[in-house]
C-alpha cells in the first residue's frame, strides 16, 4: 500500500501570513488573530493545492481560538472534491447521539470525505472553560464511552442501548447515516502519547496518531499497534531544500524571539499533555534526533514541530525507512504554510511513489 | 420550514397528497429524509428569497439530518435568506454550541438565528442521552442560554456556575457574525408556561402554534408586554378560491392507517403542544383555520385554509393583537411558498401600506 500524506489545515489567516513566527502558537492564540476567523478563501487556495499535489487529506485543530472544525469542515467540503477532512474533536463536549447526528450530517453534506481526530482532552484550564471538570485519566474512560456509542451507531443493527459512568442512551435510533461510497463509519485517529491514548486508540480506532520520532524508538510501538490492527500515523513538520545546507539555513531562520521562547515555554509546561512533556523533554534534551529529524523547533511552535530537515531524496529516503517499519500515514505541516507543502507535494512525493512502485515489497 | 430532504427534487409530478404523505413517511425506515439534499433545498431556498421569505426554520429531530450543520451549508448557496436552525438544549454544551453557532454565522453574517427547543419526546430524548423531566428540561435550557448569552456578551471570560452547567474561565476566540445584535436571535417554542418564561428571559421571540385571534389575544398581549415578539406556526392552504382550498384541505386528510400510526407518536409524547393538539375535536377553529390534520399528525399541523384574500386578511388580523412573524409550509413546498409570495404576501404587503 502507497504511504498516506495529510496535512495540517493552517489556522485562519496563516495561507496569508509572511513570517513563520506569526503562526506561532503565541501569536494565534491573542484575541486579535485571525486564527479566530474562518479563511475560505485561504483555505479554498490551500485546500485546491492540496488536491493538486497528492495530499488525501487535512487536519483540522480544535481549540478554543479557532472555529468550529465540523462547521469549517462541512463549508470547506462544499467546494473541494477530493479532499478528506480529519475534523479533530473533543469527546466530553456532547452527547455521543448528538455527535454522530453530526458527524453523518457533514459526512451527507461532502460525499464522505470525512475522518475524525478523537483527542480525549486538552489543558485543564481549556477544558473548564467547555464546562469538563473531569481530570486526564478520566478524559480517556470517557472517552472510551463515547466513542463505544458512537460505533454502536455507526454498526446501525437496531437501537443503540448503553448505560456507563459517563453516558447512557436508551433507544438511541439517527435515521441519518454515515453516508460514504466505501464505507459506514470515518477512520478514527486517536492522539496521545499517554498510555490512555495508545489504549484508546487500539480499542476504538483506526489509527494511533502520534509525533514522529526516530525509527528505532517507534519501532516496538509500531509492532505492538500492528499486532492490534491498529495504523500508526505520525504528526511532523518538514523543511525541504535543494540542497542539505539550504534546509538547514531555512530551519535555522525560523527560531523566533526569545520572548515568543518563554511565552511558549509556559503553555507546554502548565499542561497536563504526555505529548507536550515529551516533545519540550527531546527538544531540550537531545535537539538532533538523528541527522534528519531535529527537535530543535518545539520550544517557539509546539509539541507538534518536531522537524524532518533535509533535500528532497533525503527527505523520501526518511519516509520509505518508516515505510520499511511499518508506519502507513502521516500529518504534516511546514513554513510557510502553504509553499512547504507544494515544495513537499512537487519533489518528495513524486520520488516516494517512483520508490514505492519500483520496489513492490517496500 | 424548510422542507425535508428529498421533498424537494421530487416536486414537479407531486399532488399536494403526494406531498404531504411525503412529509408523513419522513420518520420511516427507506425515506430520504435523513440524507441531505443541498440542490433540492437550494432549489427551494432560491425560490423563497424569490418569494419575499426572510427565513426557513430547520426543525430537529432524530429523523433528520442536524441542522447547525445543513444552515452551514445553505448558506453558502443562498445569499440573503436566514436560517432558522432548531436545536434542543442538553445535547451539547453551551461553549461548544456558542463555538459552533459563532462559526456559522460566519459563513452568512447575520443571516442565522436559533429555534431552542427545550426537548421532545421522553424516548427520543433518552436516545440523546438526556434523562430529565419535562420542567427540568426548561431549568437546563435557562442556564443553557444564560452561558449562551455571556460568551455573545464577549465581556471577559465567562464564569458560570449552576446546578446543569459549571463553566471556569471560558473564552471562545470566534466571534458571532451579526449585523447589528450582540447575540442571534431566539426563538423559544413551545406552549408550557415554563416556555413562556424562558421566551422573555432568553429569547427574542415566542414561537407558538397558530389559534384563533380570540383565543391569542390576551397570551399574545402578555408577551408583548414583557417585550420579546411572537411568531406563529402554521400550515398553509391557498388558492383562488376558498371553495378550492377547503378542496385541497380535505383532499390531504390521511388514510386510517397512515393516521392511526401517527397518532401513536404524538399521544406518547410529553409536549404540552402535543397533549393539547391530541385533544382537538373539532376540524374548524374559525372559518379559515383548520385542524383537520392536527388529530393525526401533531399541532404544527395547524392549517390556514382560503384564497388569498381570506389567507392576507387573517395574516392582518393577526397583526392586530400584536403577532410579529409567522413561520410556515404548505403542501406541494415549493408550489405553496411560490404561490404565497405571488399572491398573499402583495396582499398583505399592499394592506400595511395603507395602515
Amino acid at each position: 500500500m502507497s504511504l498516506r500524506f495529510h496535512w495540517m489545515l493552517p489556522k485562519g489567516g496563516e495561507v496569508g501570513m509572511k513570517t513563520a513566527q506569526e503562526t506561532s502558537r503565541v501569536l494565534t492564540t491573542k484575541t486579535t488573530s485571525k486564527a479566530s476567523l474562518p479563511d475560505m478563501e485561504g483555505w479554498l487556495r490551500f485546500s485546491r493545492c492540496a488536491e493538486e499535489v497528492g495530499i488525501e487529506s487535512v487536519l483540522m485543530s480544535f481549540s478554543r481560538y479557532e472555529p468550529d472544525t465540523l462547521v469549517i469542515a462541512s463549508a470547506l467540503g462544499q467546494v473541494t472534491k477530493k479532499l478528506k477532512f480529519i475534523v479533530a474533536y473533543r469527546t466530553g463536549f456532547m452527547q455521543p447521539t448528538t455527535f454522530v447526528q453530526q458527524v453523518n450530517t457533514l459526512s451527507g453534506l461532502i460525499d464522505g470525505r470525512v475522518a475524525l481526530n478523537i483527542v480525549a482532552g486538552s489543558s485543564t484550564a481549556e477544558q473548564r472553560g467547555y464546562g469538563d471538570f473531569l481530570d486526564h485519566d478520566e478524559r480517556y474512560a470517557r472517552a472510551d464511552e463515547f466513542l463505544e456509542i458512537c460505533h454502536a451507531f455507526w454498526r446501525s443493527n437496531g437501537e443503540v442501548v448503553f448505560k456507563g459512568g459517563y453516558f447512557q442512551v436508551e433507544s438511541g435510533q439517527l435515521s441519518t447515516p454515515f453516508i460514504a461510497p466505501d464505507r459506514k463509519a470515518p477512520e478514527i485517529y486517536v492522539s496521545g502519547h499517554s498510555a490512555q491514548a495508545e489504549r484508546l486508540a487500539q480499542r476504538q480506532g483506526s489509527a494511533w496518531l502520534r509525533l514522529i520520532d526516530t525509527p528505532e524508538n517507534l519501532v516496538p510501538l509500531v509492532e505492538r499497534n500492528r499486532e492490534q490492527r491498529i495504523e500508526m500515523c505520525l504528526r511532523l513538520c518538514v523543511i525541504c531544500r535543494p540542497t542539505s545546507e539550504g534546509a538547514l539555513d531555512a530551519a535555522r531562520a525560523l527560531l523566533p524571539e526569545k520572548d515568543i521562547e518563554r511565552q511558549e515555554r509556559n503553555i507546554l509546561n502548565s499542561s497536563d499533555s504526555q505529548t507536550l512533556k515529551q516533545a519540550l523533554a527531546k527538544a531540550d534534551e537531545v535537539g538532533w534526533m538523528n541527522d534528519n529529524l531535529w527537535a530543535g523547533l518545539v520550544p517557539y511552535y509546539g509539541s507538534s514541530a518536531i522537524t524532518l530537515v533535509g533535500t528532497p531524496a533525503e527527505l523520501a529516503r526518511a519516509f520509505l525507512d518508516y515505510k520499511a517499519i511499518g508506519i502507513t500515514q502521516f500529518i504534516i505541516s511546514g513554513w510557510p504554510k502553504l509553499e512547504e507543502m507544494l515544495i513537499f507535494g512537487r519533489e518528495v512525493i513524486p520520488v516516494v511513489r517512483r520508490a514505492e512502485t519500483s520496489c513492490k515489497s517496500c | 420550514m424548510l422542507p425535508k430532504a428529498g421533498e424537494v427534487s421530487l416536486n414537479g409530478q407531486q399532488t399536494p397528497r403526494e406531498a404531504s404523505h411525503y412529509r408523513l413517511a419522513s420518520t420511516r425506515e427507506g425515506s430520504p429524509a435523513p440524507r441531505p439534499d443541498v440542490p433540492g433545498w437550494t432549489r427551494f431556498g432560491k425560490q423563497a428569497e424569490e418569494a419575499g421569505i426572510e427565513s426557513l426554520l430547520v426543525s430537529f429531530s432524530r429523523y433528520e439530518p442536524d441542522p447547525i450543520l445543513v444552515s452551514a451549508a445553505l448558506g453558502q448557496t443562498t445569499t440573503k435568506l436566514k436560517f432558522i436552525a432548531a436545536y434542543r438544549s442538553g445535547l451539547m454544551k453551551p461553549t461548544t454550541f456558542v463555538q459552533q453557532i459563532n462559526t456559522v454565522s460566519a459563513f452568512m453574517p447575520g443571516r442565522l438565528a436559533l429555534n431552542i427547543v427545550a426537548g421532545s419526546s421522553t424516548a427520543e430524548q433518552r436516545g440523546y442521552g438526556d434523562y430529565l423531566a419535562h420542567d427540568e428540561r426548561y431549568a437546563r435550557a435557562e442556564e443553557f442560554l444564560e452561558v449562551c448569552h455571556l460568551f455573545w456578551r464577549g465581556d471577559g471570560d465567562v464564569d458560570f456556575e449552576g446546578k446543569y452547567y459549571r463553566v471556569e474561565q471560558g473564552k471562545l476566540h470566534t466571534p458571532l457574525f451579526a449585523d447589528e445584535h450582540p447575540s442571534p436571535e431566539i426563538y423559544i417554542s413551545g406552549h408550557s408556561t415554563q416556555a413562556e418564561q424562558l421566551a422573555v428571559s432568553k429569547g427574542t421571540c415566542l414561537l407558538r402554534v397558530a389559534d384563533t385571534v380570540e383565543n391569542l389575544k390576551a397570551a399574545v398581549a402578555s408577551v408583548r408586554g414583557k417585550g420579546i415578539e411572537v411568531c406563529l406556526r402554521m400550515c398553509v392552504i391557498c388558492r383562488p378560491t376558498r371553495a378550492e382550498a377547503i378542496e385541497v384541505a380535505e383532499s390531504l386528510l390521511p388514510q386510517d392507517d397512515m393516521g392511526q400510526y401517527e397518532r401513536s407518536v404524538a399521544v406518547k409524547n410529553d409536549s404540552q403542544m402535543y397533549r393539547e393538539a391530541s385533544e382537538v375535536e373539532d376540524k374548524w377553529l374559525s372559518p379559515l383555520l383548520w385542524k383537520g390534520f392536527v388529530r393525526y399528525y401533531g399541532p404544527v399541523w395547524t392549517t390556514l385554509v382560503g384564497s388569498f384574500e381570506d389567507v392576507a386578511g387573517a395574516l392582518l388580523e393577526y397583526k392586530e393583537i400584536g403577532v410579529t412573524q409567522f413561520i410556515m409550509s404548505g403542501w406541494p413546498e415549493l408550489d405553496e411558498v411560490k404561490t404565497f409570495g405571488s399572491e398573499v404576501l402583495p396582499r398583505v404587503r399592499r394592506a400595511e401600506a395603507r395602515l
